[in-house]
């Protein structure tokens, strides 16, 4: 029987992406249904799918620059008809590498490359860097954050090397403002925004930690929702509340298999998912616009 | 006195990013027949000031032999050359790696147009943070001789046939910069910064400096 993925998460997995998995179960874990689409796989399969997400890893081994050979495979233009129909696309680490590389994001002028994540800048040290960070959520019009609450502090980890967003046009820069596609920004356990390191990890312009495209469908974050999504991932000596609740869940396995602060990207999904199922049925914009 | 060092590292072995880029480039970005070949160096330039040309390149040879921030003689080819000037080359190159013969074309169309051009794209990063960083470390360990003006990136040799230099010249532009998904691959604008540093005519035609 020919696999489909209508009705569930199609997770796409390009040669060294390594997060795929989790990333599938952090779905599973809100009730979604999500497979493994492999990147040669006939893009046909993707016709009916919910929604896609681009997990982290080494895509190509970051060869040339971290998801740009990845933004040059052909399953990238089915995935830019799907984003263009208005159905959810998340890129994850390396998958916002891939969505930023292919000018779905910013996706001002769609397809058309308007951003960069270029290497970390960061004090005394330069390179891959691994850590807690906390995320605010912005007034935005993504559909991967809607259920968090408006300026909800997230802590979620970050591992990356190249996560800095960066645009040589300001212009862009105001019109991501003007248009609400900060999602998400670098902030302190308390919500205040604070552009040093370790606050701001890597040197991102305006702490910028994800950026959705004008309609909100496609997000490109650098950290990691899927390694937040049970309570048991979070560390014990993390501030805020989130750190407390983990704590107090220590030795009580079924306190530790609760959600996680990650798990509310997936299940903004599950707000939107029949009205997309509804939508990809009917009439999509066009693609290339 | 002050002269300008250059140094190219490349990979003795199988270049797989050089690969992965030759293998984008024709066949995901519509450049097959257009692309003869693409060699990938490490690349630094700087102001050298020491006692004497000959002295200085010897001293600048014996440590990026030994520091493994610049190369790996088990897997690195270098060259290492001196300029009293812009164009005035010192007759005297160190290494292994004789960039004027280092021309691998790897497709079989050779001369459809008028010639086949190899651009030397030099790529650095707007910041410029890690040359700072390679100049202390170099001077750090030079005896004798002090460097500055460090220019540190990745140069590109970009085999291609065209017509002339000057249009071989866009055509390595359109490969190098990302403009749009199906445009360009080798840097992107916002972060980093390109410039061609050398052209040569590999097959028909005339090459020069840029």
């Amino acid at each position: 029987m020919a696999r489909s993925f209508k009705g569930k998460v199609a997770i796409i997995q390009f040669p060294g992406v390594n997060c795929e998995y989790e990333t599938a179960d952090a779905v599973r874990a809100v009730g979604i249904e999500a497979d493994l689409f492999r990147w040669n796989e006939d893009p046909v399969l993707l016709e009916e799918t919910l929604a896609v997400i681009l997990p982290g890893g080494f895509s190509y081994q970051d060869r040339i620059r971290a998801g740009v050979v990845a933004a040059k495979d052909h399953i990238m233009d089915k995935l830019s008809r799907i984003a263009a129909q208005g159905r959810p696309v998340l890129g994850i680490c390396n998958g916002a590498q891939v969505l930023v590389e292919s000018g779905f994001i910013p996706g001002i002028h769609w397809e058309s490359v308007d951003l960069a994540l270029a290497p970390n800048v960061m004090a005394d040290r330069d390179g891959y860097y691994c850590d807690w960070v906390f995320l605010r959520n912005e007034d935005s019009r993504c559909v991967w954050t809607g259920a968090f609450a408006r300026k909800e502090v997230v802590p979620v980890p970050i591992a990356h090397a190249e996560g800095r967003f960066v645009t040589g046009d300001s212009g862009i820069l105001e019109q991501m403002k003007k248009n609400g596609q900060i999602a998400l920004r670098y902030c302190t356990d308390r919500g205040g925004i604070d552009g040093g390191f370790p606050v701001n990890p890597n040197g991102s312009v305006e702490n910028i930690a994800g950026v959705c495209n004008p309609d909100g469908n496609v997000l490109a974050m650098m950290p990691h929702p899927e390694r937040a999504s049970w309570l048991r991932q979070v560390p014990e000596d993390l501030p805020g509340s989130w750190g407390r609740k983990r704590n107090q869940a220590s030795g009580k396995f079924e306190r530790m298999e609760e959600p996680g602060p990650g798990r509310t990207f997936f299940s903004s999904l599950l707000s939107i998912a029949g009205h997309v199922r509804e939508k990809s049925g009917g009439q999509g914009k066009e693609a290339g616009r | 006195m002050k002269i300008n060092v250059e140094l190219r590292v490349r990979l003795k072995v199988a270049d797989l990013v050089a690969q992965t880029a030759w293998m984008t480039l024709t066949e995901k970005l519509d450049f097959a027949g257009i692309l003869q070949g693409i060699v990938r160096y490490s690349y630094w330039a700087m102001d050298a000031d020491g006692t004497d040309g000959k002295s200085i390149l010897d001293e600048i040879d014996r440590v990026v032999k030994l520091d493994g921030a610049f190369t790996n003689q088990n897997k690195h080819c270098y060259s290492l050359r001196g300029f009293m000037r812009p164009g005035a080359e010192m007759d005297s190159v160190r290494g292994d790696l004789i960039l004027d013969r280092d021309f691998p074309v790897i497709a079989g169309k050779r001369g459809r147009s008028a010639g086949v051009f190899a651009w030397d794209l030099l790529i650095r990063e707007k910041d410029g943070g890690r040359e700072e960083g390679f100049s202390s470390r170099l001077n750090g360990r030079l005896s004798g001789v002090e460097v500055s003006a460090m220019k540190a990136g990745e140069v590109w040799r970009v085999i291609c046939d065209s017509q002339d230099e000057k249009s071989a010249k866009r055509m390595v532009e359109r490969m190098a910069v990302t403009r749009s998904r199906r445009e360009g691959l080798l840097l992107n604008p916002h972060y980093q910064q390109y410039e061609f540093i050398g052209v040569t005519a590999v097959g028909g035609g005339k090459g020069s400096k840029a």
